[in-house]
């Protein structure tokens, strides 16, 4: 009899002891992070959405079509368009798919990309309607300026050399800083009709 | 005169028909897709038979149609709660084919992210067994506190919170971001606290020990003989930790406990064995944090800036036992011809890798012995003769995981 007393006091003292665990966090601060108001902080390492980097000093594409990434991905999701340019005989980007309906964000593509050129941003909300919506040309993956400097600096790599440009026209020995500037406009915009049809 | 009903008459005499019933495979409480084909009697569960394989992906054979740069990526994916633990396995046993040495430092870096990861794979574990027992409010998510916390942290060195791909063979993928060390440290502190709070909930809990005390008791033999391993295996009285019994990495030089109980264990000593692990697990990250070669990240990237980062074997600050990896990997990489097994302790138990190589880019063959799988096998047995309701206490207690039955 007393033994049963006994139990039954020691198991409503204890579970008075869980309770009161329980009970004290009702006075701590929440350890939820409420996601659509607070936005998590990312760390530079993080895997998310894949782009493409532009020099951030003078905005010129960083990809030189090496197809390094193309080969490395598991997935296969990634697609170079490139051709030998006539004027320069050097290899010029057209267009550049990466499929994120079928990436699965291992990130072997940037390990292995000489230039740094190809990064996983800190972006993850990318939800579409349709699958076809996933798949981002070169127009939708290529960052700006200032994003390219703020994960070059994130992310801590290497800043990029400048291409070594042999100078292909004479113009452009005066004023090469300019020329630099123009050129990734140019071949970002080359896809845009391309995309469409 | 009619007899009274005793329990025993009630028994012989009240013979029902046996009834066979589908448990899963949809099932909320199966982790995952697991379909049991019970047959009971009433409530006892009177035949088990467990049907596996609706997870299958063909990890294996994806191993041999993958470079093993790509493949390195995928095995995450393996068991998706301990992703270290099979990016281990598999480096080892690449490793020990390649007959390369593993940098010092590197080595203190997988038993940390390795024990982070047994940390979050047990928190994890002790939600989802709140769950299995009922235990609908609250708790459940406490764990997640911490495992957050160490989910951060893994995020911040290896890229993702469970995919990590950072165990290489080699090494190890980085160094850690600045400030990490310190975060790691300070988190290995307030730890023991938050467990006391889980168990100060749970251990004596009257309601909980009637659902775990003497309940699917696992003999020493039984287990012995099922190839059950892990804390599992350890609850039921056999001192198998190959941590301890064939020190792997640095175990050797570190000094923890290994949890054995004296007696065949029951679904409560499982839960009292992963408890006691997790301390010690702590205590693990602890030591290694004090004792890895160059100090944390910080004090060595500061020691660094004097030689520039030159990467030189002979320098005092980078090479030799301070690099993360033998050789930075690129997408060529091979291991040499031969074939090599190598075995890591995981939450789960003694995670096996087996490969054969011919030298090429991809495996000739890759096997997996999964803990999950041999937990799995013995869980007929353990139900036998228990109710339906202690099904799922049973299965919870064993921690498996479907994938990693599956692969
Ligand atoms: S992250 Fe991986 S899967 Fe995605 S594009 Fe790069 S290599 Fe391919
Ligand atoms: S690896 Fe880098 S430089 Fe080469 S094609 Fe891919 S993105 Fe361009």
């Amino acid at each position: 009899m007393l033994g049963m007393v006994g139990r039954a006091a020691e198991g409503f003292y204890q579970v008075c002891r869980g309770l009161w665990t329980v009970f004290k966090h009702s006075g701590r601060p929440p350890t939820t992070k409420e996601f659509p108001d607070v936005m998590p902080e990312l760390p530079g390492a993080f895997r998310g959405r894949l782009a493409l980097a532009v020099n951030p000093e003078t905005g010129e594409h960083l990809c030189i079509s090496c197809r390094q990434c193309e080969r490395v991905c598991p997935d296969k999701c990634i697609d170079i368009t490139a051709h030998k340019s006539p004027q320069t005989g050097k290899l010029e980007l057209i267009d550049f798919k990466i499929d994120h309906g079928l990436c699965m964000f291992c990130g072997l593509c940037t390990e292995v990309c000489p230039t740094s050129c190809i990064i996983n941003t800190s972006d993850f909300e990318m939800s579409e309607y349709s699958r076809g919506a996933l798949i981002y040309d070169l127009k939708r993956l290529t960052l700006s300026q200032e994003e390219s400097a703020y994960y070059f600096a994130k992310k801590d790599l290497p800043p990029p050399k400048p291409k070594a440009k042999p100078a292909p026209k004479p113009e452009a020995a005066g004023d090469a800083g300019e020329s630099l500037a123009q050129q990734p406009s140019d071949v970002s915009q080359q896809p845009g009709p391309k995309a469409e049809e | 005169m009619v007899p009274e009903m005793t329990e025993e008459l009630r028994a012989n005499k009240l013979k029902t028909d046996e009834m066979l019933i589908n448990m899963g495979p949809q099932h909320p409480a199966t982790h995952g897709v697991l379909r049991l084909i019970l047959k009971l009697d009433g409530e006892l569960v009177k035949h088990c038979e467990p049907v596996v394989g609706h997870l299958h992906r063909a990890q294996e054979w994806q191993g041999q149609n993958r470079t093993w740069f790509q493949y390195q990526a995928l095995i995450d994916r393996v068991d998706y709660l301990s992703g270290m633990f099979t990016s281990w396995a598999l480096a080892r046993a690449a490793e020990k084919i390649d007959d390369v040495k593993v940098p010092l430092r590197a080595e203190y870096m997988r038993v940390i992210v390795a024990e982070m990861n047994r940390l979050t794979s047990h928190l994890l574990w002790l939600g989802t067994f709140g769950i299995d027992l009922g235990a609908m409010m609250g708790l459940p998510f406490y764990p997640f506190r911490e495992r957050e916390e160490l989910l951060d942290l893994l995020e911040a060195i290896a890229g993702q919170r469970m995919m990590f791909n950072y165990i290489r063979i080699g090494g190890v993928q980085n160094e850690a971001p600045p400030g990490w060390f310190a975060r790691l440290f300070k988190f290995t502190g307030s730890f023991p606290d938050r467990i006391d709070e889980y168990e100060a909930i749970l251990s004596n809990n009257p309601i909980f020990l009637k659902r775990t005390k003497a309940v699917g008791i696992l003999p020493r033999k039984l287990a012995i003989d099922y190839g059950v391993t892990g804390p599992t295996l350890r609850a039921s009285g056999v001192a198998l930790d190959l941590r301890k019994v064939k020190p792997y990495s640095v175990y050797d030089r570190l000094d923890f406990a290994v949890p054995v109980c004296n007696r065949d264990g029951d679904t409560y000593d499982r839960y009292m064995c992963r408890i006691i692990e997790m301390h010690e697990s702590n205590k693990i990250i602890r030591q290694c944090i004090e004792q890895i070669p160059g100090g944390t990240a910080d004090v060595l990237r500061e020691k660094r800036k004097a030689c520039s980062a030159c990467g030189k074997a002979n320098c005092p600050h980078c090479g030799g036992d301070l690099a993360i990896m033998v050789k930075k990997q690129n997408a060529g990489l091979r291991v040499k011809a031969g074939e090599g097994f190598a075995a890591v302790e995981s939450p789960r138990g003694v995670l096996g890798c087996y490969i054969i190589s011919t030298g090429s880019d991809t495996a000739y063959r890759i096997k997996w012995r999964n803990p999950s799988f041999s937990n799995l096998a013995v869980l007929p047995e353990l139900l036998l003769d228990h109710q339906i309701a202690d099904i799922m206490a049973i299965f919870g207690s064993i921690d498996v995981i479907l994938p990693d039955v599956d692969r």
